[in-house]
Protein backbone atom coordinates (compact mmCIF):
# COMPACT_ATOMS: atom_id res chain seq x y z
CA UNK A 1 0.00 0.00 0.00
CA UNK A 2 0.94 3.64 -0.23
CA UNK A 3 0.61 5.96 2.74
CA UNK A 4 -1.46 9.12 2.69
CA UNK A 5 -0.58 12.57 3.95
CA UNK A 6 0.92 12.94 7.43
CA UNK A 7 2.17 16.42 8.21
CA UNK A 8 5.09 17.26 10.42
CA UNK A 9 6.25 20.76 11.23
CA UNK A 10 8.87 20.87 8.45
CA UNK A 11 8.25 17.68 6.51
CA UNK A 12 5.27 15.86 5.03
CA UNK A 13 4.84 12.16 4.49
CA UNK A 14 2.88 11.86 1.27
CA UNK A 15 1.75 9.28 -1.23
CA UNK A 16 4.61 8.13 -3.48
CA UNK A 17 4.37 8.81 -7.20
CA UNK A 18 6.20 7.21 -10.08
CA UNK A 19 8.39 10.29 -10.50
CA UNK A 20 9.92 9.49 -7.08
CA UNK A 21 11.49 6.32 -8.46
CA UNK A 22 14.47 8.23 -9.84
CA UNK A 23 15.37 9.29 -6.30
CA UNK A 24 15.01 5.71 -5.04
CA UNK A 25 17.33 4.58 -7.83
CA UNK A 26 19.84 7.22 -6.79
CA UNK A 27 19.65 6.33 -3.07
CA UNK A 28 20.00 2.62 -3.82
CA UNK A 29 23.11 3.35 -5.89
CA UNK A 30 24.89 5.24 -3.11
CA UNK A 31 27.22 3.12 -1.03
CA UNK A 32 26.70 5.16 2.13
CA UNK A 33 22.97 4.40 1.97
CA UNK A 34 23.67 0.66 1.96
CA UNK A 35 25.50 0.67 5.29
CA UNK A 36 22.41 -0.69 6.99
CA UNK A 37 22.40 -3.85 4.90
CA UNK A 38 20.00 -5.05 2.20
CA UNK A 39 16.91 -3.50 3.84
CA UNK A 40 18.39 -0.05 4.33
CA UNK A 41 16.83 1.27 1.13
CA UNK A 42 13.74 0.23 -0.78
CA UNK A 43 15.60 -2.57 -2.55
CA UNK A 44 19.00 -2.61 -4.19
CA UNK A 45 20.00 -0.83 -7.39
CA UNK A 46 18.12 -2.24 -10.38
CA UNK A 47 17.03 -1.26 -13.87
CA UNK A 48 14.29 1.35 -14.35
CA UNK A 49 11.73 -1.23 -15.44
CA UNK A 50 12.27 -3.18 -12.22
CA UNK A 51 11.69 -0.05 -10.13
CA UNK A 52 8.34 0.30 -11.88
CA UNK A 53 7.53 -3.32 -11.10
CA UNK A 54 8.43 -2.74 -7.45
CA UNK A 55 6.19 0.30 -7.41
CA UNK A 56 3.23 -1.71 -8.78
CA UNK A 57 3.87 -4.56 -6.32
CA UNK A 58 4.07 -2.13 -3.39
CA UNK A 59 0.72 -0.61 -4.37
CA UNK A 60 -0.86 -4.07 -4.07
CA UNK A 61 0.96 -5.20 -0.92
CA UNK A 62 -1.53 -5.18 1.96
CA UNK A 63 1.19 -5.93 4.51
CA UNK A 64 3.24 -2.76 4.24
CA UNK A 65 2.93 1.00 3.70
CA UNK A 66 5.34 3.17 1.72
CA UNK A 67 5.62 6.95 1.92
CA UNK A 68 7.65 9.59 0.23
CA UNK A 69 8.95 12.36 2.50
CA UNK A 70 8.86 15.92 1.30
CA UNK A 71 10.25 19.20 2.64
CA UNK A 72 9.80 22.64 1.10
CA UNK A 73 8.11 21.03 -1.90
CA UNK A 74 11.02 18.71 -2.69
CA UNK A 75 11.37 14.97 -2.23
CA UNK A 76 13.87 14.35 0.57
CA UNK A 77 13.28 10.79 1.68
CA UNK A 78 11.15 7.71 2.06
CA UNK A 79 9.74 5.47 4.79
CA UNK A 80 8.32 1.96 4.75
CA UNK A 81 6.58 0.14 7.59
CA UNK A 82 5.39 -3.42 7.48
CA UNK A 83 2.62 -4.95 9.54
CA UNK A 84 4.08 -7.79 11.54
CA UNK A 85 1.83 -10.75 10.85
CA UNK A 86 -0.35 -9.21 8.17
CA UNK A 87 -2.75 -6.35 7.77
CA UNK A 88 -4.62 -7.10 11.02
CA UNK A 89 -1.44 -6.93 13.12
CA UNK A 90 -1.07 -4.45 15.96
CA UNK A 91 2.69 -4.22 15.55
CA UNK A 92 4.71 -2.57 12.79
CA UNK A 93 8.33 -2.83 11.84
CA UNK A 94 10.07 0.26 10.52
CA UNK A 95 11.66 -1.35 7.49
CA UNK A 96 13.42 1.61 6.00
CA UNK A 97 13.64 5.29 6.78
CA UNK A 98 15.72 7.30 4.35
CA UNK A 99 16.67 10.94 4.29
CA UNK A 100 18.62 12.10 1.24
CA UNK A 101 22.30 12.50 2.26
CA UNK A 102 22.25 16.05 0.90
CA UNK A 103 19.64 16.90 3.56
CA UNK A 104 21.25 15.19 6.55
CA UNK A 105 21.95 17.04 9.81
CA UNK A 106 19.13 19.57 9.33
CA UNK A 107 16.61 18.05 11.74
CA UNK A 108 14.37 16.78 8.93
CA UNK A 109 14.79 13.14 9.93
CA UNK A 110 13.56 13.90 13.43
CA UNK A 111 10.57 15.84 12.16
CA UNK A 112 9.54 13.09 9.72
CA UNK A 113 10.12 10.33 12.29
CA UNK A 114 7.90 12.10 14.81
CA UNK A 115 5.16 12.46 12.19
CA UNK A 116 5.48 8.78 11.25
CA UNK A 117 5.14 7.73 14.91
CA UNK A 118 2.09 9.98 15.25
CA UNK A 119 0.55 8.00 12.39
CA UNK A 120 1.52 4.70 14.07
CA UNK A 121 0.22 5.47 17.54
CA UNK A 122 -2.19 8.38 17.42
CA UNK A 123 -3.86 7.69 14.07
CA UNK A 124 -3.60 3.90 13.74
CA UNK A 125 -3.58 3.12 17.49
CA UNK A 126 -1.03 0.35 16.97
CA UNK A 127 0.50 -1.29 20.03
CA UNK A 128 4.18 -1.57 19.15
CA UNK A 129 6.71 -0.27 16.65
CA UNK A 130 10.13 -1.84 16.33
CA UNK A 131 13.18 -1.36 14.21
CA UNK A 132 16.52 -3.01 13.58
CA UNK A 133 19.51 -0.90 12.60
CA UNK A 134 23.30 -0.72 12.69
CA UNK A 135 24.58 0.01 16.19
CA UNK A 136 26.91 2.69 14.81
CA UNK A 137 24.10 4.72 13.21
CA UNK A 138 24.29 7.24 16.03
CA UNK A 139 22.06 9.84 14.39
CA UNK A 140 19.18 7.41 13.92
CA UNK A 141 19.66 6.03 17.43
CA UNK A 142 19.52 9.54 18.85
CA UNK A 143 16.18 10.08 17.09
CA UNK A 144 14.86 6.75 18.37
CA UNK A 145 15.98 7.56 21.93
CA UNK A 146 14.22 10.90 21.77
CA UNK A 147 11.03 9.30 20.49
CA UNK A 148 11.05 6.73 23.30
CA UNK A 149 12.36 3.58 21.66
CA UNK A 150 14.25 1.23 23.98
CA UNK A 151 16.76 -1.42 23.06
CA UNK A 152 15.66 -5.04 23.35
CA UNK A 153 18.41 -6.86 21.53
CA UNK A 154 21.95 -6.62 20.20
CA UNK A 155 23.15 -8.75 17.30
CA UNK A 156 26.90 -9.12 17.04
CA UNK A 157 28.92 -8.67 13.84
CA UNK A 158 25.88 -8.41 11.54
CA UNK A 159 26.70 -5.80 8.87
CA UNK A 160 29.80 -6.13 6.74
CA UNK A 161 31.27 -2.92 5.37
CA UNK A 162 34.56 -1.03 5.34
CA UNK A 163 36.27 -4.40 5.67
CA UNK A 164 34.78 -5.18 9.07
CA UNK A 165 31.60 -6.21 10.82
CA UNK A 166 29.31 -3.86 12.75
CA UNK A 167 26.75 -4.78 15.41
CA UNK A 168 22.98 -4.45 15.11
CA UNK A 169 20.56 -2.86 17.58
CA UNK A 170 16.95 -3.95 18.04
CA UNK A 171 14.67 -1.17 19.27
CA UNK A 172 11.03 -1.04 20.29
CA UNK A 173 8.47 1.57 21.33
CA UNK A 174 5.01 0.98 22.79
CA UNK A 175 1.79 2.94 22.47
CA UNK A 176 1.94 3.57 26.25
CA UNK A 177 5.30 5.26 25.84
CA UNK A 178 3.93 7.37 23.00
CA UNK A 179 0.99 8.50 25.12
CA UNK A 180 3.22 9.29 28.05
CA UNK A 181 5.79 11.27 26.06
CA UNK A 182 3.86 12.72 23.18
CA UNK A 183 0.16 12.14 23.79
CA UNK A 184 -0.45 15.62 25.15
CA UNK A 185 1.25 17.49 22.34
CA UNK A 186 1.26 15.31 19.24
CA UNK A 187 -2.25 14.62 18.04
CA UNK A 188 -3.36 14.13 14.49
CA UNK A 189 -6.62 15.92 15.32
CA UNK A 190 -7.69 18.24 18.11
CA UNK A 191 -10.46 16.82 20.34
CA UNK A 192 -13.91 17.44 18.90
CA UNK A 193 -15.98 20.06 20.73
CA UNK A 194 -18.68 18.70 22.98
CA UNK A 195 -21.38 20.06 20.67
CA UNK A 196 -20.12 17.78 17.90
CA UNK A 197 -21.82 14.90 19.67
CA UNK A 198 -25.19 16.55 19.99
CA UNK B 1 16.49 -23.12 -3.39
CA UNK B 2 16.36 -26.54 -1.87
CA UNK B 3 19.06 -28.01 0.35
CA UNK B 4 20.71 -31.37 -0.24
CA UNK B 5 20.04 -34.57 1.68
CA UNK B 6 21.74 -34.53 5.09
CA UNK B 7 21.56 -37.71 7.15
CA UNK B 8 21.71 -37.37 10.91
CA UNK B 9 21.25 -39.44 14.03
CA UNK B 10 18.05 -40.89 15.56
CA UNK B 11 16.50 -41.60 12.17
CA UNK B 12 16.45 -37.85 11.37
CA UNK B 13 17.23 -36.60 7.90
CA UNK B 14 16.99 -33.29 6.05
CA UNK B 15 16.05 -33.68 2.42
CA UNK B 16 14.89 -31.51 -0.48
CA UNK B 17 11.18 -30.76 -0.10
CA UNK B 18 8.65 -32.11 -2.55
CA UNK B 19 5.40 -30.46 -3.54
CA UNK B 20 3.59 -33.14 -1.55
CA UNK B 21 5.65 -32.12 1.54
CA UNK B 22 4.65 -28.50 0.99
CA UNK B 23 1.00 -29.47 0.90
CA UNK B 24 1.35 -31.52 4.09
CA UNK B 25 3.22 -28.72 5.88
CA UNK B 26 0.55 -26.19 4.98
CA UNK B 27 -2.07 -28.39 6.61
CA UNK B 28 0.07 -28.97 9.73
CA UNK B 29 0.26 -25.22 10.23
CA UNK B 30 -3.50 -25.18 10.70
CA UNK B 31 -3.42 -27.76 13.50
CA UNK B 32 -3.66 -26.58 17.14
CA UNK B 33 -0.57 -28.49 18.38
CA UNK B 34 2.08 -27.29 15.91
CA UNK B 35 0.57 -23.80 15.59
CA UNK B 36 0.73 -23.00 19.30
CA UNK B 37 3.82 -20.89 18.72
CA UNK B 38 3.47 -20.38 14.98
CA UNK B 39 1.31 -18.22 12.77
CA UNK B 40 -2.37 -17.43 12.82
CA UNK B 41 -3.80 -20.84 11.85
CA UNK B 42 -5.25 -19.49 8.61
CA UNK B 43 -3.93 -19.91 5.09
CA UNK B 44 -4.81 -20.10 1.43
CA UNK B 45 -4.67 -23.85 0.85
CA UNK B 46 -5.80 -23.94 -2.77
CA UNK B 47 -3.72 -26.40 -4.76
CA UNK B 48 -2.45 -23.71 -7.13
CA UNK B 49 -1.38 -21.45 -4.24
CA UNK B 50 0.58 -24.24 -2.56
CA UNK B 51 2.23 -25.04 -5.88
CA UNK B 52 3.04 -21.36 -6.43
CA UNK B 53 4.62 -20.99 -2.97
CA UNK B 54 6.57 -24.21 -3.45
CA UNK B 55 7.94 -23.05 -6.79
CA UNK B 56 8.83 -19.62 -5.42
CA UNK B 57 10.77 -21.29 -2.61
CA UNK B 58 12.59 -23.54 -5.06
CA UNK B 59 13.56 -20.60 -7.27
CA UNK B 60 14.56 -18.27 -4.45
CA UNK B 61 18.26 -17.54 -4.15
CA UNK B 62 18.19 -16.13 -0.64
CA UNK B 63 16.80 -19.12 1.20
CA UNK B 64 17.58 -22.82 1.53
CA UNK B 65 14.73 -25.13 2.42
CA UNK B 66 14.58 -28.71 3.64
CA UNK B 67 11.94 -31.16 4.68
CA UNK B 68 12.64 -32.94 7.94
CA UNK B 69 12.15 -36.69 7.73
CA UNK B 70 11.97 -39.08 10.66
CA UNK B 71 12.40 -42.78 9.91
CA UNK B 72 11.79 -42.01 6.26
CA UNK B 73 8.60 -40.01 6.70
CA UNK B 74 8.34 -36.24 6.27
CA UNK B 75 7.32 -34.69 9.59
CA UNK B 76 8.25 -30.99 9.26
CA UNK B 77 10.52 -28.48 7.62
CA UNK B 78 13.46 -26.23 8.33
CA UNK B 79 15.47 -23.65 6.47
CA UNK B 80 17.79 -20.67 6.27
CA UNK B 81 15.95 -17.56 5.16
CA UNK B 82 16.76 -14.01 4.04
CA UNK B 83 20.35 -14.97 3.42
CA UNK B 84 22.52 -11.89 3.10
CA UNK B 85 25.33 -13.21 0.91
CA UNK B 86 27.50 -10.15 1.60
CA UNK B 87 27.32 -10.16 5.39
CA UNK B 88 26.91 -13.97 5.21
CA UNK B 89 24.08 -13.82 7.72
CA UNK B 90 20.78 -15.72 7.62
CA UNK B 91 17.64 -16.24 9.69
CA UNK B 92 16.72 -19.78 10.63
CA UNK B 93 13.50 -21.58 11.44
CA UNK B 94 12.30 -25.07 12.24
CA UNK B 95 8.80 -26.54 12.34
CA UNK B 96 7.80 -30.03 13.45
CA UNK B 97 4.31 -30.67 12.16
CA UNK B 98 3.78 -33.96 13.99
CA UNK B 99 3.19 -32.85 17.57
CA UNK B 100 2.98 -36.52 18.64
CA UNK B 101 6.72 -36.74 17.92
CA UNK B 102 7.78 -33.83 20.15
CA UNK B 103 10.47 -34.61 22.72
CA UNK B 104 12.39 -37.15 20.65
CA UNK B 105 15.26 -34.87 19.72
CA UNK B 106 14.24 -34.62 16.08
CA UNK B 107 14.23 -30.81 16.12
CA UNK B 108 17.65 -30.74 17.82
CA UNK B 109 19.13 -33.03 15.19
CA UNK B 110 17.55 -31.02 12.37
CA UNK B 111 18.99 -27.78 13.78
CA UNK B 112 22.41 -29.40 14.21
CA UNK B 113 22.45 -30.63 10.60
CA UNK B 114 21.27 -27.30 9.25
CA UNK B 115 23.80 -25.32 11.31
CA UNK B 116 26.73 -27.55 10.34
CA UNK B 117 25.73 -27.19 6.69
CA UNK B 118 25.68 -23.40 7.03
CA UNK B 119 29.28 -23.39 8.29
CA UNK B 120 30.85 -26.18 6.30
CA UNK B 121 29.14 -25.80 2.92
CA UNK B 122 27.81 -22.23 2.72
CA UNK B 123 30.60 -20.51 4.67
CA UNK B 124 28.04 -18.36 6.47
CA UNK B 125 29.33 -16.09 9.22
CA UNK B 126 26.26 -15.89 11.46
CA UNK B 127 22.73 -17.26 11.83
CA UNK B 128 20.03 -15.62 13.91
CA UNK B 129 16.47 -16.46 14.86
CA UNK B 130 13.37 -15.49 16.81
CA UNK B 131 11.67 -18.09 18.98
CA UNK B 132 8.69 -17.84 21.30
CA UNK B 133 10.19 -17.75 24.77
CA UNK B 134 7.65 -20.34 25.92
CA UNK B 135 8.64 -22.73 23.13
CA UNK B 136 11.18 -24.43 25.34
CA UNK B 137 11.71 -27.35 22.95
CA UNK B 138 12.69 -25.15 20.04
CA UNK B 139 14.84 -22.91 22.22
CA UNK B 140 16.71 -25.89 23.66
CA UNK B 141 17.21 -27.39 20.20
CA UNK B 142 18.82 -24.15 19.05
CA UNK B 143 20.87 -23.66 22.21
CA UNK B 144 22.29 -27.16 21.85
CA UNK B 145 23.55 -26.15 18.40
CA UNK B 146 25.27 -23.11 19.91
CA UNK B 147 22.63 -20.38 19.62
CA UNK B 148 22.91 -17.81 22.34
CA UNK B 149 20.41 -15.22 23.55
CA UNK B 150 20.91 -11.67 22.27
CA UNK B 151 17.59 -10.10 23.15
CA UNK B 152 14.05 -10.42 24.43
CA UNK B 153 11.10 -8.76 22.72
CA UNK B 154 8.39 -8.51 25.32
CA UNK B 155 4.70 -9.13 24.64
CA UNK B 156 5.12 -9.97 21.00
CA UNK B 157 1.83 -11.75 20.63
CA UNK B 158 -1.21 -12.76 22.60
CA UNK B 159 -2.53 -16.29 22.71
CA UNK B 160 -4.88 -18.14 25.07
CA UNK B 161 -5.09 -15.26 27.52
CA UNK B 162 -1.43 -14.47 27.93
CA UNK B 163 1.28 -12.41 26.33
CA UNK B 164 4.28 -14.23 24.92
CA UNK B 165 7.78 -12.87 24.61
CA UNK B 166 10.15 -13.38 21.69
CA UNK B 167 13.61 -14.85 22.31
CA UNK B 168 16.28 -13.58 19.94
CA UNK B 169 19.32 -15.74 19.35
CA UNK B 170 22.42 -15.91 17.20
CA UNK B 171 25.16 -18.42 16.53
CA UNK B 172 28.60 -18.18 14.95
CA UNK B 173 30.85 -20.84 13.48
CA UNK B 174 33.19 -22.56 15.95
CA UNK B 175 36.37 -20.55 16.48
CA UNK B 176 34.86 -17.48 14.82
CA UNK B 177 36.41 -14.42 16.40
CA UNK B 178 33.00 -12.63 16.46
CA UNK B 179 31.52 -15.29 18.67
CA UNK B 180 31.33 -14.60 22.41
CA UNK B 181 32.79 -17.43 24.48
CA UNK B 182 30.14 -20.04 25.35
CA UNK B 183 30.31 -19.16 29.05
CA UNK B 184 30.61 -15.40 28.55
CA UNK B 185 28.06 -13.31 30.45
CA UNK B 186 25.15 -11.76 28.57
CA UNK B 187 25.60 -8.27 27.25
CA UNK B 188 25.61 -5.94 30.26
CA UNK B 189 22.68 -3.86 29.03
CA UNK B 190 20.52 -7.01 28.91
CA UNK B 191 21.33 -7.80 32.53
CA UNK B 192 20.61 -4.22 33.56
CA UNK B 193 17.25 -4.32 31.82
CA UNK B 194 16.33 -7.16 34.15
CA UNK B 195 14.09 -8.65 31.53
CA UNK B 196 16.05 -11.69 30.55
CA UNK B 197 15.18 -15.01 32.17
CA UNK B 198 17.94 -17.51 32.92
CA UNK B 199 19.62 -18.52 29.70
CA UNK B 200 19.98 -22.16 30.70
CA UNK B 201 16.78 -23.32 32.30
CA UNK B 202 17.18 -27.08 32.33
CA UNK B 203 15.99 -27.23 35.92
Amino acid sequence: MFGGTVRGKRTTLRIPVEADLAAHARWAAELQMQRGGPGATWGTAVATATWKERFAEQAKDRGSVLWSIEAEGALIGSALVNYDGGATADTVGLRHFIIDPDRWHAGLGWDAALALHRWIFDFMDLRLAYTILPADNVHAIRILDRLGHVQFGLGHAVYYRDGAYADQEHRIMSRDTWKERWGATEREYEPLPAKAYL
Amino acid sequence: MHGPRLTGANGTELRPPTQEDAKQSAHWMLEPGPSRFWGGRAADLREEKIKERFQEGAKSEDQILWSIAYEGETIGFTGLFDIDWIARDAESGVFIGRSDLYGRGIGSEAVRLRTDFAWSELRLHRIHNWIALGNRGSRRANEKAGYRQIGLMQNVWFRSGEWHHGWLGEVFPPQDSSSPAPDAPLDPWLDRAGTVPPRRDEG
